[in-house]
């Protein structure tokens, strides 16, 4: 006489867990891997077209639009006080930060500094609370 | 006694189901994340930035690479001249506020360089200009 297991494995197949599902689902998402990931790692700043900076001295203590000129890989004036670019972040914070409002950034740029230095103050002037950035023309 | 009957032999027809099922979920994949994947190929490195602006995912990209080669999009470009006029073909038909240009330069390129391709990009029409950067995802000091 049979036993039920004996019955079992002579139906072998029916026993087998049927991955094709899974396969189906891991598959899709290993092609939606590739595919979003050069997107995940690509960000961007938004910047608007600026005036040339002013020439004058700011006079305001706390103006509305901090002006930040590079001059330098590792200089940068702010509001006509020069600082190096890893002091930035202090001496930017009071300005932007001053009363809760949001102030708008205008940049200039040396025309040989180089991109990746030139975004990296973008990134301070951003981390640090910058509304807008407006990149001002020679 | 009655005999156990042998299970029907299964159908001899391959289940076609799965492999329609991932088609057509790749054909959607691909419908979706055509327009932001026109992206040039060309090697680009990128600054790297902590900061990220708020994205739309559909943007016009026009890429430089460190020794000056040009694309709009994932096409090439020959001079900094043709830029202005491509990118005025490309954008036609396309409503003002919807005009995002990100510009992706070299980070080893010079600011002048990259200022002239940003007033190339607003000769072509740009209304929003964006300055691409590579994600840093660390945890700041």
């Amino acid at each position: 006489m049979k036993t039920r297991r004996d019955q079992g494995a002579a139906e072998g197949p029916l026993c087998e867990i049927n991955t094709t599902p899974l396969i189906d689902v891991s598959l899709v998402l290993v092609v939606i891997l590739m595919v979003a990931s050069p997107l995940a790692f690509e960000s961007s700043f938004g910047v608007r077209k600026g005036a040339p900076l002013a020439q004058a001295a700011v006079v305001d203590d706390v103006p509305d639009r901090v002006e930040l000129a590079i001059t330098g890989e590792n200089r940068v004036e702010v509001n006509g006080r020069a600082v190096a670019v890893d002091q930035l972040a202090g001496a930017l914070q009071p300005l932007l930060a001053a009363d809760g409002r949001k102030r708008d950034v205008a940049v200039s740029c040396a025309d040989l500094v180089s991109h990746g230095v030139f975004v990296r103050v973008l990134d301070i002037a951003k981390l640090n609370g910058a509304a807008d950035i407006a990149v001002a023309e020679k | 006694m009655k005999h156990r009957q042998t299970p029907p032999a299964p159908p001899a027809r391959i289940n076609v189901t799965p492999i329609i099922d991932v088609a057509l979920v790749l054909v959607i994949i691909l419908l979706v994340t055509a327009p932001m994947m026109s992206m040039s190929q060309l090697p680009v490195d990128l600054p790297g930035a902590h900061a990220r602006d708020t994205e739309r995912p559909q943007f016009i990209s026009l890429t430089m690479t460190a020794d000056g080669q040009l694309a709009l999009d994932d096409k090439a470009v020959g001079g900094l001249g043709e830029v202005a006029p491509r990118l005025r073909e490309r954008l036609a038909g396309i409503p003002d506020k919807d005009r995002l240009v990100v510009v992706r330069a070299d980070a080893s390129l010079t600011h002048a360089a990259v200022r002239r391709l940003l007033d190339a990009a607003r000769e072509g029409g740009a209304v929003n200009l964006g300055i691409a950067t590579a994600q840093i995802t660390d945890v700041k000091p």
